[in-house]
């Protein structure tokens, strides 16, 4: 009976091994497998993966709109404090007041890519976007403003 | 045909018939201990580099790839670092044994060197008890690394040394008796006996089954000893820092890695000689023809070509199976590799006595 | 004087400094490691002396085995890094006086014998070394060389016994 064990043992500890030694040497013959990215000689055919989270960033469509209300939701949801709004207040022809945003502050050398920012967002106006050369000689530079100059919010967006 | 035979015997010929003995003797060793000390560094650097490149491929990576053509020089940069760096040595540690123990390590495995036959009639010290000398020497390199962890005065490379010792001492014994099964098969420990004996044939495949367990069990237990992973507890790098190297840098550091390597390519060559036939080209039973052309392969790449696959598969361990704990390190040999290599080493004796290998 | 004779009186001369030397010093790591290098000198005598079987199985047994052990005891004991105090003059001269007369009673004893030189052909091959202990004639050693297998028997399975954890009565 101890045999039996001692030699099934020693069976299915060289089977695994054995198994082990497969899966490398099939890394080994087929190269194309390496995902190792030469980074700066590839930097024009670079392709990063689709979750890859870089900096906030706020799309804004062909007409200069973009789906901020300026709930500050986003705001609210900041560990760090990397956001910051400024709201003011529209008229609309109607003649009630309306809230939109006047800057969207973001913080870029305060953000950890956490993505709380982007899933609090009720109206899905801003998104994580796959850059990362973020390099910089000033430290001022970091902090964005993320809403375009003259944009406006898109109709219809509550 | 020019081969290394023709040229160490034109150069020997040469010295003896313009020198006298001793002055002729004399500059043999000169020759050979150039020649040694330049076969050290190109090994060096090229196990470096394949084991480099080698380690990438397995772990889907690409490698060196910057210095000189496909990062081909990488390991020459490196050297030139070495060579600059400041060789510290700490303070409180034991300075002459902590400055010994480099060059002991590097001096054993030199001495391994000698009864190694690179090629027909290339050997340096054709010595009647070859395999024997091998394990020997090879059991002083321990004190170099129990010497570097000790006077280091640092508790890692002391306990790193420890463990190396616990090792090296316990897996000599299954790398002993797999040897030991080669020998009894050959009736001879002289190395150029063991390689004529396989002549028609490697012991691998003419010895059956036994053999075959014999030389896992040997390649098993020489990566053990060379301290390499999946046994690399003496330096692991995660749990002591790098061990009884933790101290050293600069070019005393660089001895101890040369030195790893060129035990790696030592006990290769070993395990090449005993069991693949050393440099005697694969020749099969009587067929002829077959022979004659294996026979047009030069002996030395026939030689490197079998030692530098052996060297591939350790580096295929080291890159695949996560290191043991030392307990499992001592349970895997007292508990399987020895008894195993035991009636093993019988089971080779019965097959040599009665005849039956090929 | 041939360069074989050169070879002999460095190789004793390192010996015998190398011993000197590990009697002497006062840090016990060191005088393990001069010990070691007295008897790997010893092994180049053998090696000189052509009994190149020998010669490995003095590197094996004393350089990689009790060398070793001594090494492990010395790491594992405390304390053993300090330097050792110097001992007192009486010890000093005692210990020389012991060393001086152990050395002229091995010195008479050899003396008596007359040692004529092994001719030239001598073998010491290991096939004749194992020729001869497995010799039950005249010379032969097959006795002594069982007696000793038995022993080391004995020793491996009292190191077995001693090592082997007690289980738990069975129940």
């Amino acid at each position: 009976m101890f045999l039996k064990q001692y030699i099934s043992d020693v069976y299915q500890g060289v089977k695994s091994l054995l198994r082990g030694m497969r899966r490398t040497g099939y890394y080994f013959t087929h190269h194309k497998e390496i995902i190792t990215q030469e980074y700066p000689d590839n930097r024009d055919t670079l392709v990063l993966a689709e979750r890859f989270r870089g900096e906030v960033v706020m799309p804004h469509d062909e007409n200069n709109e973009h789906a901020c209300t300026g709930c500050t939701a986003c705001e609210l949801a900041c560990p760090n404090a990397t956001i910051k709004i400024v709201t003011r207040f529209d008229v609309t022809p109607e003649g009630k007041k309306k809230k939109a945003i006047d800057t969207f502050v973001y913080h870029l050398e305060l953000c950890t890519m956490c993505n709380l920012c982007v899933e609090a967002c009720p109206t899905s106006a801003i998104k994580m976007a796959p850059t990362f050369e973020h390099s910089v000689t000033d430290r001022s530079k970091l902090i964005k403003k993320l809403n375009r100059p003259g944009s406006k919010i898109r109709e219809g967006v509550e | 045909m020019l081969s290394l035979e023709h040229i160490t015997n034109a150069v020997h010929q040469w010295l003896y018939g313009n020198l006298s003995e001793g002055w002729a003797l004399f500059a043999e060793f000169v020759i050979i201990g150039v020649l040694a000390i330049s076969l050290f560094s190109i090994l060096g650097l090229v196990l470096i580099m394949m084991e480099r490149k080698v380690s990438a491929y397995m772990q889907v990576r690409i490698g060196p790839n910057r210095v000189g053509k496909k990062g081909m020089l990488q390991t020459v940069a490196d050297t030139l670092k070495l060579i600059v760096k400041e060789g510290l040595t700490p303070d409180g540690a034991d300075k002459f044994l902590f400055n010994l123990a480099p060059f002991v390590v590097m001096v054993v495995a030199m001495v391994i060197l000698a009864p190694i036959a690179f090629a027909k009639g290339f050997q340096i010290w054709d010595v009647n008890i070859g395999v024997l000398f091998v394990t020997a020497v090879s059991s002083v390199s321990v004190i170099g690394i129990l010497m570097a962890g000790w006077a280091s005065n640092n508790k890692y490379s002391l306990l790193g040394a420890m463990r190396s010792g616990a090792q090296i001492v316990s897996y000599e014994l299954s790398a002993g008796l797999s040897i030991l099964c080669i020998v009894v098969l050959t009736g001879s420990l002289r190395i150029t006996d063991i390689i004529a004996a396989q002549e028609n044939g490697w012991w691998l495949f003419k010895g059956h089954i036994p053999v075959i367990i014999a030389f896992v069990i040997f390649l098993i237990a020489v990566t053990a000893e060379t301290n390499r992973a999946p046994f690399d507890l003496a330096e692991a790098e995660s749990e002591l820092t790098a061990g009884f190297h933790t101290e050293y840098s600069g070019m005393k550091f660089a001895l101890f890695f040369l030195a790893e390597y060129v035990n790696v390519f030592i006990v290769c060559a070993i395990g090449a000689t005993l069991f693949l036939g050393g440099w005697m080209p694969l020749h099969i039973g009587h067929w002829q023809g077959f022979n004659h052309v294996m026979d047009y392969i030069p002996s030395s790449v026939w030689f490197l070509g079998k030692t530098f696959f052996l060297i591939f598969v350790i580096m295929w361990f080291r890159w695949t199976f996560p290191r043991l704990r030392i307990d499992q390190l001592l349970n895997l040999e007292w508990k399987y590799l020895l008894p195993i290599s035991m009636i093993n080493l019988l089971l080779v004796t019965v097959i040599a006595i009665a005849g039956w290998h090929f | 004087m041939t360069g074989s004779q050169i070879i002999f009186y460095v190789l004793s001369a390192a010996i015998l400094g190398l011993a000197v030397l590990s009697v002497t010093t006062r840090k016990i790591f060191r005088a393990a490691i001069w010990l070691l290098f007295t008897l790997v000198g010893i092994a180049g005598l053998y090696f000189w002396m052509d009994v190149a079987f020998i010669a490995a199985v003095q590197i094996i047994v004393y350089v990689g085995g009790i060398v070793v052990l001594i090494i492990f005891s010395i790491f594992l004991t405390q304390q053993s890094g300090q330097e050792m105090p110097a001992p007192p003059l009486l010890r000093k001269v005692a210990a020389v006086l012991a060393a001086v007369s152990g050395l002229t009673l091995s010195a008479l004893l050899l003396n008596r014998h007359s040692f004529t030189p092994a001719d030239a052909d001598f073998d010491a091959g290991p096939e004749r070394i194992g020729m001869q202990m497995l010799e039950t004639g005249a010379g032969g050693f097959a006795l002594p060389f069982e007696a000793v297998s038995i022993l080391l028997l004995a020793a491996m399975i009292g190191c077995i016994v001693i090592a082997m954890k007690t289980k738990p009565a069975a129940i």
